[in-house]
């Protein structure tokens, strides 16, 4: 015979249900045993699985050749970008249409690509790369601090610029800290930002370089550039799109606001 | 750099039991995922990669069902069996948690795939409900009936070799 609660006792179990759910099932197991083995049994296996069980990376000869492959992959679609001329990307095919919503948004992603063939950019490979080494161990903000009064002066010591720097805790976007960084052989301000799980980097710098695309995505992170005053920001996270629009938005707000008028 | 390749690569290896295999089911997903990028909007980059990944295991599957002149078996009995047969050295030489250990991994790789994905993307990866239904393509609702009768499965078996009723003589 079993138990009806076997199911909702192991969504509590896997953290699937709500507090007030939670402690139903609490005080259910209290009385039932049946549930109570389960619960037992399912953290003794769990514990098991992860404690013996392997968790093979990826090997060495997989990763180099994934590398080679997506190489080849991004220069061939280069040249196909390239030598497409002139860009036919204002109007879309029927079938992207036909689409509807979806369609437009695939369209206009793929527009945004093919108007700009970012090859090869070192800026925002270094972008990247300064990315990927902010979220070493240690290496994330120089000034830990959620009050702007504190990160904004610290740059004007420890980069070249003093970029916007503003806590929007109450919009889900959480201000760590700053940190000065070097790269396209310039100091450069980066400003650190938590949404949910998710870190963002707002780099600033002045931006005399080529110009960046407004919205790309490099190794899988998604890339935000926009310019303010002499000022190039890119913002760059492994959060989605939409959470990482909803940065920029506020920062662009933000930054009108300090210009002068 | 690319990210979740060690996830992806784990999951392609539980998928396909063989780890050649697998390096070819991951090259083949992060090749489709690169070209598909620009059509990820928003979402959790992670479950987008991992259901790439089963697809391609899926396809992969396909293909080598159509070229095989006899059908994979699927009888999981059967395999449990002869994977127990072919994994069992001299078990005198063998410590008990390192005998635990390839039991364990014996008996998880010999349940149904629909049960095991789901098993390892809960217990391995971590991933919610909602992220184990987006990979496996199935209703929430599915997803925790299909991880309840997984481990339902593992327990059964696991009790069976390792002392809750007495162990079989090999």
């Amino acid at each position: 015979m079993q138990c009806a609660e076997t199911l909702r006792v192991q969504a509590y179990f896997d953290g699937e249900v709500d507090a007030v759910s939670a402690l139903e099932v609490e005080r259910h197991a209290e009385h039932c045993a049946e549930c109570r083995s389960l619960l037992e049994h399912l953290a003794d296996m769990r514990a098991r699985m992860r404690r013996e069980l392997e968790f093979p990376s990826a090997p060495p000869q997989l990763r180099a050749s994934l590398d080679r492959v997506l190489d080849e992959e991004t220069r061939t679609a280069t040249r196909e970008l390239t030598a497409r001329a002139p860009p036919r990307w204002r109007a879309p095919p029927r079938w992207l249409t036909a689409l509807g919503g979806a369609g437009a948004a695939l369209a206009a992603t793929l527009a945004l690509f093919l108007v700009a063939p970012w090859g090869a950019n070192p800026v925002l490979d270094a972008l990247v790369s300064a990315h990927v080494r902010s979220l070493m161990p240690q290496h994330l903000t120089d000034v830990v601090s959620t009050d702007r009064h504190t990160v904004k002066p610290w740059f004007a010591g420890h980069a070249d610029v003093s970029p916007v720097v503003t806590d929007f805790a109450d919009q889900g976007y959480r201000l760590l800290g700053g940190r000065a960084d070097y790269f396209d052989h310039q100091r450069v301000a980066a400003v650190v930002y938590q949404h949910g799980p998710h870190l963002i980097n707002v780099f600033a710098w002045v931006g005399a370089g080529p110009s960046l695309p407004q919205y790309t995505t490099r190794s899988g992170y998604h890339i935000a550039c926009w310019k303010l005053g002499n000022l190039q920001y890119c913002a760059i996270s492994d959060t989605g799109w939409d959470e990482l629009q909803g940065l920029t938005r506020l920062l662009r707000a933000a930054g009108a606001e300090d210009m002068p008028h | 750099m690319l990210p979740h390749l060690d996830a992806a690569y784990r999951f392609a290896r539980w998928l396909c039991r063989s780890s050649s295999d697998a390096d070819d089911i991951v090259q083949e997903a992060f090749l489709r995922a690169f070209r598909a990028f620009d059509s990820l909007r928003g979402g959790d980059v992670k479950a987008w990669l991992l259901t790439i990944v089963r697809n391609c295991h899926a396809t992969a599957m396909q293909q080598q069902q159509r070229r095989a002149t006899v059908p994979l078996p699927e009888d999981h009995e059967a395999q449990l069996r002869s994977a127990g047969a072919d994994a069992s050295p001299d078990p005198a030489s063998l410590s008990v948690a390192e005998e635990e250990r390839r039991t364990l991994g014996r008996l998880i790789a010999a349940l149904p795939q629909e049960h095991r994905e789901v098993l390892m993307l809960r217990e391995m990866e971590d991933m919610s409900y909602r992220e184990i239904a987006t990979i496996a393509q199935v209703p929430i609702g599915t997803v925790m009936s299909r991880l309840a009768r997984a481990r339902a499965a593992l327990r059964g078996h696991w009790l069976k070799e390792t002392g809750g009723v007495p162990r079989a003589v090999r």
